[in-house]
């Protein structure tokens, strides 16, 4: 479990995420090359992103599909690698440390799965052990986890059997089992019905409210202005504005501030 | 290493918790092994079976012949009388008997007479059958080859082997080279389709389910996730591969109607090391190149329809020892067939421990590079999320 003790006291807020220059291009295959009429066979997921995300609160990358997001979050979670940039959580760079970025995240998205056989009491010890715990601190986080989440009468029924809202209570669960000090969320909605959408919303709530620093990605409006203190938003994998809602939006909606910064960053007007 | 611990824990967790895995690839294997050679080897040694025929003329010579053999009575004959003969025709045809046969008056007289003559002018013995009856054939075959063998022994000029020369080989080494050349194919058949059944299920499986990758967000190495997964299918693969050998060594009595029991006695408890180690390197080959093709594929389905080329491949290794055998040390360089062949020297009782170290030493630098390959696939974003 990482603490985030050093520096404490110094300028406050205190920087938990940072990417500099992060470059990312995929290889697109001879279909994709053919339906997008891109020759060059390479596709700039990410060009260069920069920002800074502080300890405390919710950051959120804003964008239309194909902009990079989660790329962008991918990388944070050391899944992949960027080509080009590095990025830190606490300080540590993903590139040369990413065991010990991965002990300090928590990591959530839909497609991450959990195998529909087990148990979420078995999976909570397992992927517990993974994170290095000791079976007295696993009881213990079991005991708050499953109980805040209300998995407790379903711990011994078998994920493939949950519910589909069960089913993502015990991924959060699963995911912030050795309480990490930053959770990236990928989509945190995404494909949820309203109740299930609510509980997302609420945890991310919680979570903040206990000091952790988030950092979610959207395409959704509403999710921004209810959810994040400052946003980042990525179009075509560059960062076309960043600041406070308040700041980004300009004295606007959301939604109208996003479609001047999207004209203005794709027609250059 | 604890992390290693986990995954292999999980593994067996995922392996053993779940009975239609464990009953198709641990009993189903062997059981069905057993049933087949067992249902195999009744067929092909059933020669117990009693045939009945109906006798004119009965012979005294030819009755001792069939009535007093060892394993029983050939056949059960029935005289009946000349006038009979069409009654007891028509009752092979019905399935009523099995053969007539007529000898001609005095046969037994004839046979001691000792005299010959030209083809055609001989006295005839006839034999009734009904071709369109199994046992009827099989009873046919049987009643000329036993008078043929009568009629040689009558008029006898020499015998070959009958009282000196033979075989120089020993039982044991004679039952060696038999397995020599059986086993290893058998081996490697069974530890492979032992790994088919389980390494695309956990790797291609928790690809396409999308739970690898929540693994790999964890703070495992990708190396410690690579050997986990390894070292418990190469356990479980073992083990479908013991299944189907006890199905194999069980019924392989009733296949051959010899005792493959024996012939496992007679190996020391350094052959049978040997053994061990280089079936232990096999599996951790053949389970990093599965596990390699599962990581590769995108589902299930398609690791294992890639498995299929590579399957061919191994079982015809395995079939080189029918062909050749070779001490070349470098051959012994060569994966899989180095396992082969080293299985073929221990169990032919020419075993060579400059030949065991070759291999054991190579496959070990395979099986490290082939998990180093694995774990760069790992880190590939192309390799896991491809989907």
């Amino acid at each position: 479990m990482e603490q985030l003790q050093e520096n404490a006291g110094a300028d406050f807020p205190r920087e938990i995420i940072r990417a500099e220059g992060i470059r990312k291009t995929f290889t697109l295959s001879r279909k994709q090359r053919m339906i997008e009429k891109n020759p060059t066979g390479r596709k700039v997921a990410l060009d260069g992103l920069s920002f800074t995300a502080y300890e405390g609160e919710i950051y959120g990358l804003l964008g239309p599909n194909g902009a990079g997001k989660t790329t962008m979050l991918r990388i944070l979670s050391t899944l992949i690698r960027p080509d080009e940039g590095d990025a830190f959580i606490a300080g540590r760079s993903v590139l040369k440390e990413p065991d010990a970025v991965r002990a300090s995240i928590g990591f959530l998205t839909s497609e991450l799965k959990l195998e529909e056989f087990f148990t979420p009491a078995y999976l909570f010890g397992f992927f517990g052990k993974l994170h290095g715990m000791n079976e007295e601190q696993l009881a213990k986080r079991r005991e708050e986890l499953f109980s805040r989440f209300g998995i407790d009468q379903f711990a011994e029924v078998k994920v493939g059997d949950l519910s589909t809202g069960m089913k993502q209570k015990v991924s959060i669960a699963v995911s912030i089992i050795h309480d990490p000090s930053v959770i990236i969320f990928d989509e945190p909605t995404n494909g949820l019905d309203v109740l299930t959408a609510k509980v997302v919303t609420d945890f991310l709530t919680e979570m903040k409210e206990q000091g952790k620093s988030i950092i979610l990605s959207t395409h959704i409006f509403s999710l921004v202005e209810k959810l994040c203190d400052r946003v980042g938003v990525i179009i075509g994998g560059r960062m076309a504005a960043e600041g406070t809602l308040a700041d980004v939006s300009g004295g606007k909606s959301l939604e109208d501030a996003f479609f001047d910064i999207y004209k203005r960053t794709v027609t250059g007007e | 290493m604890n992390n290693v611990l986990t995954i292999i824990k999980k593994e067996f967790a995922r392996f053993f918790k779940d009975k239609r895995l464990v009953l198709s690839t641990l009993i189903l294997p062997g059981l069905l092994i057993f049933l087949l050679y067992t249902l195999m080897g009744s067929v092909f040694t059933g020669s117990t079976q009693t045939y009945t025929a109906k006798v004119v003329n009965p012979s005294a010579v030819f009755g001792q012949i069939v009535e007093g053999e060892e394993s029983g009575a050939l056949f059960e004959l029935t005289e009946i009388s000349a006038e009979d003969l069409d009654a007891a025709k028509e009752d092979v045809k019905n399935g009523g008997a099995d053969l007539v046969i007529v000898f001609p008056q005095n046969f037994d007289a004839i046979l001691t007479g000792g005299q010959t003559y030209p083809v055609g002018q001989a006295p005839v013995v006839e034999v009734w059958y009904n071709s369109g009856s199994t046992a009827s054939s099989s009873a046919y075959s049987l009643v000329v080859s036993l008078l043929d063998s009568l009629e040689n022994s009558m008029s006898n000029l020499f015998d070959v082997n009958y009282a000196a020369g033979g075989d120089l080989v020993t039982a044991q080494e004679a039952e060696a080279s038999y397995y020599a050349m059986l086993l290893p194919f058998l081996i490697l058949t069974f530890l492979y389709s032992g790994c088919m059944g389980i390494a695309p299920e956990s790797i291609a499986g928790e690809k396409e389910r999308g739970t690898i990758a929540t693994l790999l967000v964890t703070p495992i190495r990708r190396s410690e996730l690579v050997i986990g997964k390894i070292a418990s299918l190469s356990v479980l693969s073992a083990l479908s591969a013991i299944s189907s050998f006890l199905g194999t060594f069980l019924a392989l009595p009733k296949l051959t109607g010899g005792s493959i029991g024996g012939a496992l006695a007679s190996y020391s408890a350094g052959q049978y090391f040997a053994l061990f180690a280089v079936m232990l390197s096999a599996v951790l080959i053949i389970v990093s190149l599965i596990s390699i093709i599962s990581a590769f594929a995108k589902s299930v389905k398609e690791a294992a329809s890639l498995s299929v080329p590579l399957m061919l491949v191994v079982m015809l290794v395995g079939l080189s020892t029918m062909l050749f055998t070779t001490h070349a040390p470098a051959a012994f360089l060569i994966p899989i067939y180095n396992c082969v062949q080293v299985m073929a020297e221990i169990f032919s009782l020419q075993f060579s421990w400059v030949n065991l170290v070759i291999t054991l030493a190579s496959n070990l630098v395979y099986i490290v590079v082939l998990v180093w390959l694995l774990t760069k696939m790992f880190k590939s974003e192309r390799i896991v999320f491809n989907k």
